[in-house]
């Protein structure tokens, strides 16, 4: 099972760094993540979010639709910048 | 004339005149501010080849018609010189309170010129300007310095702009710091008051920016600051944990620089975040001058106290890219730079050079007597060099000449990671192609801010580009970038307005202090001027393709790891079209149309 990363205010609302959550997409993972945290979690991914796998952003790979393995890792950030 | 006071200050430190000149509302359209008015006097008034730090280079210190308003983020000011760094152009910026007092003091801009015998400082109550003694600041800290003007002076409410130990001594990189902590870094812009023997500029003013229609500018401003309220970036994100919520970003994105550029994915950025930074040392945020979003630290460590900082971009330089994990330590040393006036990425450029060479053996430990190993992830290395880089003291007077001089000095070029001598900042362009075209061509060198396409390639702001795509579409967007940033900056405000705001916001801003009617076009239209203007004083000074171009590592080796495994940065496929995109020749001098265009004859 693909195993999730969380950032920054994702951080405080689940409690943890990272968690394994089972999914065959990038969508399934979400959806788990939703019923598990509500909707303070989803508010949070509602614009400008970034979930990446392995490293690439899934909207240059295929969205939600993004398939992931057991060994792969989604890391979710909220909305931020910098510089 | 609105949104300006039409005077600016000339203060020659030669001969001690002081004068007064009036600006019109034709050269206010024309220019806009800051960067814009800087470069008009750097073409009209200095020979470009001058050596930066002699008598013959100018210094300018530029607000914007925003800065001092209630327009959000209005506190920035601009220094505008020839940078001792690159022998190109400076423009660094900076926000605090310093920017916005030098306008109430009814200042457009100061042009400091000639160079004193003497340390001195300019001491300016509004209209009043003295030229006074700073025998008994010279040598002190920033802090320290700060601390003994505002005292002088009388009123705790003046403003101070000052140069520490680095830029006394004449640093390649030294900054120039107010408010303590806020810095106009780049380019060695402190060596250049240091050569002129000018400690400080400390200002009180009691003047309003006459504004065409107060009550219509502050209904569109309030509009303005609700957005970036409302942005989930400007409004949230930046407040709670400052710029260094990018060290997991990038890291996971995997083009954080680490060991010199020699990955893009540092093991230990997680102990170096913003987020692991909130946790153990984060006493609140602080706001610049009129800022909605403050995004400024102030941390907390045990060995100096209460301090502010550091951003991602030093966090960076004196952490990953020195392979060093000890968070508290880095804070420290960014300390130490701010006491010290010294620019933190460029701080730690030149060390991540030396530890290369001294890893690959060119740079021996006899060259550094007892001094600490110059290894990557030794600690030891930060408080140590650090301090003296700013003394030049040791190995320290070698490390002062910056990355470029000191890899030429050891016959290595390659241990140099930086454009136009100009050390790199945070973001591997093996993984955002387009950012490493910025890099390439920015006319400060080496730099992320003069056009942050970090932005669309990794945040996805305005939209999101792929990092690795180099069509056409991306191209236009690093020119949009540029010419956005100079209108941006020149208004007076602070580039982070970008993350709520967009072009057409600042338009409406501008026209309604200024009373003018110009379009979103014609306000890029300034923007493109100021950058072709900036351009040209390069090439003036000696500018040649060749230099628009970015260390071999980044488009030779390919990332050895991480999600931007394989790629470099194919430059040669994008620097031609950049050229051609901006109406320029194929040598990357401008042509004369698009001189013509941009009105710009009376330069040449």
């Amino acid at each position: 099972m693909p195993k999730v990363k969380f950032f920054a205010t994702l951080r405080e609302i689940t409690g943890k760094r990272e968690e394994i959550i089972k999914g065959d997409t990038v969508e399934d993972v979400l959806n788990t993540l939703y019923r598990e945290y509500g909707e303070e979690f989803r508010k949070e991914l509602r614009e400008r979010s970034m979930i990446l796998v392995n490293g690439k952003n899934i909207k240059h790979l295929e969205g939600l639709k993004t398939k992931v393995r057991e060994e792969d890792t989604i890391s979710i950030f909220p909305p931020a910048g910098g510089g | 004339m609105y949104g300006y006071h039409g005077k600016i200050a000339r203060i020659n430190l030669s001969t001690g005149k002081i004068s007064v000149e009036k600006i019109d509302e034709d050269f206010a359209k024309k220019w806009l501010g800051t960067r814009g008015f800087g470069i008009h006097t750097l073409l009209k008034e200095i020979d470009p080849k001058v050596d930066p730090l002699s008598e013959g280079n100018k210094i300018i210190y530029s607000t914007g018609p925003l800065t001092g308003t209630a327009a959000p983020t209005g506190g920035r000011y601009m220094v505008i010189t020839k940078s001792p760094l690159t022998g190109y152009i400076a423009m660094s910026n900076s926000g605090g309170f310093f920017g916005a007092e030098l306008k109430f003091a009814g200042w457009d801009y100061l042009i400091v010129e000639g160079k004193s015998e003497n340390p001195v400082y300019i001491s300016i109550k509004d209209d009043d300007i003295e030229i006074k003694d700073a025998s008994h600041i010279w040598g002190k800290k920033v802090s320290e310095t700060e601390r003994i003007l505002l005292e002088e002076f009388g009123d705790k409410h003046a403003q101070i702009a000052s140069i520490g130990p680095a830029g006394e001594n004449l640093v390649k990189f030294s900054a120039i710091m107010n408010n303590g902590h806020r810095a106009a870094a780049r380019g060695g812009v402190g060596a250049v008051m240091g050569s002129k023997k000018l400690k400080a500029i400390i200002v009180r003013g009691h003047k309003k920016t006459p504004l065409a229609d107060r009550q219509k500018f502050i209904s569109v401003v309030k509009e303005k600051i609700n957005k970036l309220k409302n942005d989930p970036v400007a409004g949230s994100g930046l407040p709670k944990y400052g710029t260094a919520v990018l060290v997991n970003i990038i890291n996971q994105n995997g083009l954080y620089p680490t060991r010199n550029f020699r990955s893009g994915v540092f093991e230990y950025a997680e102990e170096q975040s913003g987020e692991a930074m909130a946790a153990k040392y984060l006493k609140k945020n602080k706001p610049c001058y009129a800022c909605p979003i403050g995004c400024g630290r102030v941390n907390v460590i045990s060995s100096v106290g209460e301090t502010e900082g550091p951003e991602y971009e030093s966090l960076w330089a004196l952490g990953a890219h020195l392979g060093i994990n000890d968070l508290g330590s880095i804070i420290e040393a960014n300390h130490i730079c701010d006491e010290m006036g010294l620019d933190t990425i460029s701080t730690g450029g030149t060390l991540a050079t030396a530890m290369e060479l001294y890893d690959r053996g060119i740079l021996k430990q006899e060259d550094l007597g007892d001094a600490p190993p110059l290894r990557f992830g030794n600690t030891e290395v930060l408080h140590y060099y650090i301090k003296k880089i700013a003394k030049r003291e040791g190995f320290g007077a070698k490390l002062a000449e910056g990355g470029y001089r000191l890899a030429e000095s050891y016959g290595y070029i390659d241990a140099f990671m930086g454009v136009k001598k100009q050390e790199l900042p945070a973001y591997d362009p093996r993984g955002a192609e387009g950012h490493g075209l910025g890099y390439a061509t920015d006319n400060r060198g080496g730099d992320h801010i003069k056009a942050y396409m970090i932005s669309p390639e990794i945040l996805g702001y305005p939209v999101k580009m792929d990092p690795h795509d180099i069509s056409d579409e991306k191209v236009k967007m690093l020119i949009l970038f540029q010419d956005l940033t100079a209108v941006i900056d020149a208004a007076g405000l602070c580039v982070f307005t970008t993350f709520g705001l967009v072009a057409d916001d600042y338009r409406d801003m501008l026209n309604a202090a200024m009373g003018w009617d110009l379009s979103t076009e014609e306000y890029l239209k300034i923007g493109e001027r100021i950058w072709n203007a900036e351009h040209l004083f390069n090439l003036k000074a000696g500018l040649t393709a060749e230099e628009d171009t970015l260390p071999k590592r980044l488009t030779d080796e390919p990332m050895p790891e991480g999600p931007n495994k394989g790629h470099v940065v194919r430059l040669k496929e994008m620097l031609p079209r950049y050229y051609a995109l901006r109406g320029w020749r194929d040598n990357g001098e401008i042509s004369e149309e698009k001189i013509k265009e941009l009105g710009l004859e009376e330069y040449l």
